[in-house]
């Protein structure tokens, strides 16, 4: 039989995120529907499984567009320093409410 | 491994008769699980290592349950039912007592079995005796998966290469005749039906099964000859059967006055 590698992904309760859980080889969807229900559901710990073949998987890894070479910080929240902003904002909306 | 429960009064016929019931079908539960656990490190590759080793332990779980729900009503005890009694005394169907051969004939007796207990199941979850009717339910919903994973493997091998294909066919082959006894008449069949105990007669549950699965393998095997249940199916042993037996006793034989 040629195996493929299928990706189990899990979620424990509903509502809750898929989480990866790990793969699985079987040479078709179906067996692999099976093998992952043995491997992360057979005691019950699993409420839903996504099975998916590793070449269905778009795979994003180079670091140019990823982990570009520049500093990257003013593309994150903790790059804006609002503390001092939120404070006067607070006191100018106490200001009015007083008035 | 026993539990209290409160079971519904019953006189004593009707107990003896529900009692060879659920020995019948434990067993049958109890020695598939063996046989199959024989494949654990062995099976076709990892995945299906695991699988297959579940599903035995699944039906080893099975007859667990109908041993003990058996030992309440005779106050008995599960494990001197599983463990304790000579060779002669199990009650499986004679399906049962072939050793598990190579991959295609465990896939082929697999097939025969899990259609079968299907169909048996069905009628037990609507006994009238409501402890057993809600054992099989809960049995079924495990069995589910067995039937897929079971026709998954028959279809597999069925249109994979000859070699594949021949093996399977001679499996279902010599299986076919010992196949019908999973329907041998019980001693106590008509005053469970009277009863209402078992809903459905061996004999109607034999036609059922056969009908499906004649039309299943009639694309892969040659008309498969007329066969029906003996009355004595569920007592005829063979060395193989005495051989696991042996096996799976040995541990509680060695010490016998153990609490495990």
């Amino acid at each position: 039989m040629t195996e493929r590698i299928w990706e189990v992904f899990r979620q424990e309760d509903e509502g809750d995120p898929m989480v990866h859980a790990g793969n699985v080889n079987a040479p078709d969807e179906e067996l692999a529907m099976h093998y992952a229900r043995e491997f992360y559901g057979r005691r019950g710990e699993s409420h839903r499984l996504w099975i998916v073949a590793r070449d269905a998987v778009v795979e994003l890894d180079d670091p140019d567009l990823l982990k570009p070479p520049f500093d990257r910080s003013h593309k994150k929240p903790g790059g804006y320093v609002i503390k001092h902003k939120l404070e006067a904002a607070k006191q100018r909306a106490a200001a009015e409410a007083g008035e | 491994m026993s539990q209290a429960i409160e079971l519904p009064v019953l006189d004593a016929a009707d107990r003896d008769a529900l009692a060879e019931l659920l020995l019948a079908v434990a067993d049958d539960e109890f020695v598939i699980g063996f046989w199959d656990s024989e494949w654990t490190g062995i099976a076709p590759m990892l995945e299906e290592d695991v699988a297959t080793s579940s599903i035995a332990q699944d039906e080893i779980g099975h007859a667990k349950a109908l041993y003990e729900l058996l030992a309440t009503l005779t106050d008995d005890d599960a494990d001197r039912i599983a463990f304790g009694r000579d060779a002669a005394d199990f009650r499986h169907a004679a399906l049962l007592n072939h050793a598990r051969g190579d991959w295609a004939f465990s896939v082929a007796r697999r097939y025969l079995y899990e259609t079968a207990d299907a169909v048996r199941l069905a009628a037990l979850a609507a006994s009238s005796y409501e402890p057993l009717a809600s054992l099989a339910g809960k049995i079924r919903r495990e069995e589910t998966y067995h039937q897929l994973h079971g026709e998954a493997w028959l279809r597999r091998l069925a249109e994979s290469t000859d070699a594949g294909r021949d093996r399977l066919v001679s499996g279902l082959e010599c299986l076919w005749t010992d196949a019908q006894e999973v329907f041998a008449p019980l001693e106590g069949e008509s005053r469970l039906l009277e009863r209402r105990i078992l809903a459905k007669p061996m004999q109607a549950m034999h036609a059922e099964w056969q009908t499906q699965v004649r039309d299943r393998l009639r694309p892969i095997c040659a008309e498969l000859p007329d066969a029906s249940p003996t009355p004595d199916g569920r007592r005829r042993r063979t060395d193989d059967f005495r051989w696991l037996h042996g096996e799976f006793t040995s541990v509680a034989r060695s010490e016998e006055t153990a609490t495990w």
